[in-house]
């Protein structure tokens, strides 16, 4: 027998303090495992809906002019710069960049100010499946253009020069289908005419010519500056400018998540120490008869020490990996109920593993210290009146 | 030379505000192979002499010396294994681990030492055929006896092969029947040369020893 042996037989004869220390501890590694499983995959999952709610970089010409700038966007270069303009081709250089798999959508833009029954109308070339990608608020009323010859329009185009669905609308000459009317956004879209990019290069005689391009980047775990420096260098003669307020509030949303998983964990981290630590002082507490004996037949103090550690990390050993696995189970479970998506593809991290049964046992470890130190220095008269 | 030389041994206890005078001034010495009781009525300092025998309870003044090793002159750690290797202890409430078996318990001892599993059973199984307790040595120790119990523990004391064995009260949980048998089992290793030394109340048990000592109030009577 050596040990260990002694370990291993009080916790399987002692069936119901091994039973309520291992509990204790599988409901804390389960927990801590199904919190950070859930964190990191709704993080992911609110991550890549975030990450296509509107652009976070736009790309401009260069222009030498001072700036005009809109929300922090300089947009003079859009109107008046034609020596430097951005070509269709640039738009799927974007797509070459290091990063390129970060890169969620890239909607090219040609924009020119048309008067129309007497009133200036920004008139907006675009590629509808990636502008539709782009502004997931966009309600149409109507449909979106899907032939020549059919625009969408904005509800402040509608009401200024009232016109209705499915009526004609004359630009430069050319006559369009209105197909689809904006509902109100509250933004410059409801002011424009949206045709088909192709068409609007034809209409404007801006042939493979393209006034800005939006860019959405899936920034939840990459850096945001780095996607602009390497579409910088693809696109020389443009400005490559990160929407700062956009990645602002969206890692903010991300973290506020987060911060609040780490916070129920470390709650967890401390209940559960207190468990053992409650568990283990209390079997220190009845076992000083056991200590004496012990003692007796010629243990030292360091070999109280290591039966009583012995036992705690081969709990923790245990719990740590049952825990783990319900804890993984638990969260195939709530991932998709709290991602409100049946089909979503859960990520699992088996480092996570380790992790558990590291946490596990450092739980154990450290609650257990004090008490095990506890049973060393326990006089030796005091446990040998005991017997 | 005698095995065990006891001088000016003083054991004074703190009891909150009053200090108890458990052993005064005890100087005696036991020899090799010699069984000795120790008599006395209850609190006359007989177990607190025991313990201090052991190497468990420092005495306050005085020396032990056993086998020419000055016990408390020893570091904390090399005790543990003056115990191991020169003690074996023997309670009244017979004092072994409920959860491990029969050869578990008798087999403590070893879990420290450097011998293999299957020279642990060896030597188990030699001790438990002395107390003839072969047949139970996968029980538990609820399913005993108590004088089964008692030969158990006894069986754990020898399995150090230590030249010393302390008993405190070793009969006082038995029947008469089943203390004379224990009483046996200490003659015989007696005459296999181990030095016991005996605490008990039973005057009667006397006969069994070569040499009674009596004490009162912590002073040597007789």
């Amino acid at each position: 027998m050596k040990l260990y042996n002694i370990s291993l037989q009080s916790l399987r004869r002692k069936k119901a303090k091994t039973f309520f220390l291992v509990v204790g501890l599988i409901l804390s590694v389960a927990s801590v495992v199904t919190l950070l499983t859930v964190s990191k995959n709704v993080n992911a999952s609110i991550a890549a809906n975030l990450d296509e709610f509107g652009a976070n970089i736009i790309i401009t010409p260069k222009t030498e002019d001072i700036s005009i700038n809109y929300a922090g966007i300089s947009i003079n270069s859009v109107f008046y710069n034609n020596n430097n303009e951005l070509l269709t081709n640039d738009v799927e250089k974007i797509r070459t960049i290091k990063n390129k798999d970060n890169i969620s959508i890239v909607a090219p833009k040609l924009l020119s100010v048309e008067i129309i029954n007497n009133k200036n109308v920004l008139i907006t070339g675009i590629r509808f499946n990636d502008e539709m990608r782009l502004k997931k608020w966009w309600n149409v009323n109507g449909k979106i253009p899907s032939k020549v010859n059919e625009v969408l329009i904005g509800s402040e185009v509608k009401k200024k020069l009232g016109i209705k669905l499915n009526r004609q609308l004359k630009i430069r000459d050319m006559d369009f289908i209105v197909s689809g009317i904006l509902d109100a956004t509250g933004s410059s879209d409801d002011g424009m005419i949206f045709m088909d990019i192709n068409e609007s290069q034809i209409l404007l005689d801006k042939r493979d010519k393209v006034s800005l391009i939006e860019v959405s980047a899936l920034c939840y775990d990459c850096p945001i500056e780095e996607i602009v420096r390497q579409t910088s260098s693809v696109l020389p003669g443009a400005n490559v400018t990160p929407i700062k307020q956009t990645i602002e509030s969206k890692m903010t949303a991300m973290h506020r998540f987060e911060h609040f998983s780490f916070g129920i964990s470390l709650v967890i981290l401390i209940i559960s120490m207190l468990i053992v630590f409650i568990n283990v002082n209390a079997s220190v507490a009845e076992r000083t008869k056991e200590i004496g004996i012990f003692l007796a037949v010629g243990f030292r103090r360091a070999h109280v020490m290591q039966i009583i550690l012995l036992e705690v990390i081969t709990a923790s050993l245990l719990a740590g990996l049952i825990g783990y696995l319900i804890g993984f189970l638990a969260s195939r479970f709530i991932i998709p109920v709290l991602t409100m998506d049946e089909s979503v593809r859960i990520v699992y991290d088996y480092s996570l593993m380790i992790f558990s049964v590291g946490f596990s046992l450092a739980v154990g470890f450290i609650a257990s210290i004090y008490p095990a130190v506890r049973a060393t220095r326990l006089d030796p008269t005091t446990a040998f009146r005991s017997l | 030379m005698s095995l065990i030389e006891i001088n000016n041994l003083i054991k004074k206890y703190n009891t909150g505000n009053e200090t108890v005078l458990a052993v005064n001034d005890l100087s005696f010495s036991i020899e090799q192979n010699e069984f000795v009781t120790l008599l006395g009525q209850s609190g006359s300092g007989k177990s607190t002499l025991l313990t201090m025998l052991g190497g468990l309870a420092k005495p306050t003044s005085g020396k032990i010396v056993v086998d020419n090793i000055d016990v408390y002159e020893l570091p904390s750690k090399t005790i543990a294994d003056y115990r191991r290797e020169y003690i074996g202890f023997v309670f009244q409430s017979f004092q072994l681990i409920p959860y491990l078996t029969v050869e578990e318990n008798i087999s403590l001892p070893l879990s420290i030492s450097d011998l293999t599993n299957q020279e642990q059973k060896q030597l188990v199984k030699l001790i438990l055929e002395k107390v003839h307790l072969e047949k139970k040595a996968k029980r538990l120790i609820n399913e005993l006896s108590g004088g089964e119990q008692q030969r158990v523990a006894i069986a754990r004391a020898l399995i150090n092969d230590p030249i010393i064995i302390l008993a405190d009260e070793p009969t006082g949980n038995l029947d008469c029947k089943t203390s004379e048998d224990i009483m046996k089992i200490f003659c015989e290793l007696n005459n296999d040369g181990k030095t016991i030394v005996m605490v008990t109340h039973n005057t009667a048990f006397k006969k069994y020893s070569h040499r009674s000592i009596e004490l009162s109030d912590g002073r040597l009577i007789n």
